[in-house]
């Protein structure tokens, strides 16, 4: 496999990854386009509002270079996902430090709805998305990851850093949970 | 509505939705969900669900690429002193400044005796016994003892002291400041010290 020769679609993600690593900028290009959308999906769906796009940048920026460190032993896509779990973490945790420090503005508040305004198509998806803010924080990654995203509850466990059982109960109570809020509504 | 107790069919129904499962699989999950009234309404749900999460951003793949920096391996760096290294090098250097002390209180002892050096005289063994806990405060005790040699209760350094004068005990203090093989700290507070009076005493 040289630089040069070209990518076939269904090269999978070792294969990609071993092509930049020798030098196939390309193979970064096809990476980053397979799964930009799905952390995109993820970060939105579970509550992130704004900078979704610097996110998914920076969880790739950080992904390249710790290559590495990634021994195969999950899914790239997992490994993805974990990551940009990580550094949503650490967001909010630098978001809540700001935030006991910096009063809220009535400008930030209309700006975090504007946003939200363009995840919401309609009525209906307003009810979905209340319904999954009702949930508890690792209800709602575990479900998204599960529903949305289409993953294992082995893959999940290991984003999450859970186990597969627990990740099973999460969704189970997480689908009760929605059911009995939109239920209610 | 019946609560479905197919645990596992209920769990495949996020995989049905994103068409992982093979044929057979499928075939017997769909059948289930057609005469599965719960299972209709958690398919119905997960739709939803999953249809509320297409609205992200879209992102601009090339951008995100230019600021991936160009692989670069890492090479191991050179080892830094470990922590545990660094520990065990401070409680040896302790140990030496201890063994110094005790060693420098030895020759202060030795000079003190009225035959100056005495090479044959036998080593002196000092046992610190710590107070007990439930009792008030109190220093801990050292026995000085040398084996073989007469005892009373006092320290070697300070033997007789109280039958000193007062210009007696300031020619001592001032030939204390003398000495140069002091440890740089001060030792422990001496409270009981046994010189040996029986000879057949070891350590206690």
């Amino acid at each position: 496999m040289t630089p040069g020769s070209e990518i076939r679609p269904e090269e999978t993600d070792m294969e990609l990854i071993r092509r930049w690593k020798a030098g196939d900028g390309r193979a970064a290009t096809r990476l980053v386009g397979r799964h930009s959308q799905a952390l995109a999906r993820f970060a939105a769906s579970i509550g992130e509002r704004e900078g979704v796009e610097e996110l998914v940048q920076d969880t790739f920026v950080r992904a390249f270079a710790s290559l590495d460190s990634f021994r195969g032993e999950s899914s790239f896509r997992t490994w993805l996902f974990s990551i940009e779990r990580r550094l949503m973490l650490d967001r909010r945790r630098a978001e809540r430090r700001s935030r006991e420090t910096v009063p809220v503005e009535e400008s930030d508040k209309v700006s975090e709805y504007g946003a939200l305004d363009l995840l919401i198509a309609d009525e209906a998806q307003e009810r979905v998305r209340r319904s999954l803010e009702a949930l508890s924080p690792t209800q709602r990654e575990v479900f998204t990851l599960r529903v949305q995203q289409g993953m294992s509850y082995r893959e999940i466990a290991e984003i999450v850093g859970s186990t597969e059982g627990a990740a099973r109960v999460h969704y189970h109570n997480a689908i009760q949970r929605v059911k009995e809020f939109l239920s209610d509504e | 509505m019946n609560e479905c107790t197919d645990i596992e069919i209920r769990e495949m129904l996020p995989d049905l939705l994103h068409r992982t499962l093979d044929a057979g699989t499928r075939k017997r999950v769909e059948e289930h969900v057609a005469s599965c009234e719960e299972c209709t309404e958690d398919l119905e749900v997960l739709r939803a669900v999953k249809a509320a999460a297409v609205f992200a951003p879209t992102i601009d793949v090339n951008r995100v690429v230019g600021r991936i920096a160009p692989y670069a391996r890492i090479t191991p760096a050179v080892e830094a002193p470990s922590r545990s290294r660094v520990v065990s090098w401070l409680v040896a250097a302790s140990f030496l400044v201890v063994l110094a002390g005790g060693g420098s209180l030895l020759v202060v002892q030795q000079k003190d005796s009225p035959g100056g050096y005495a090479p044959a005289r036998p080593p002196q063994t000092i046992i610190v016994v710590p107070a007990p806990i439930n009792q008030p405060a109190k220093q801990p005790t050292t026995n000085v003892t040398t084996p073989g040699s007469t005892g009373t209760h006092a320290l070697a350094l300070a033997s007789g002291v109280e039958t000193l004068s007062d210009n007696a005990l300031r020619q001592l203090m001032s030939d204390m400041n003398s000495f140069d093989a002091l440890p740089a700290s001060e030792p422990e507070p001496v409270m009981n010290v046994d010189n040996g009076d029986t000879s057949d005493q070891g350590t206690r």
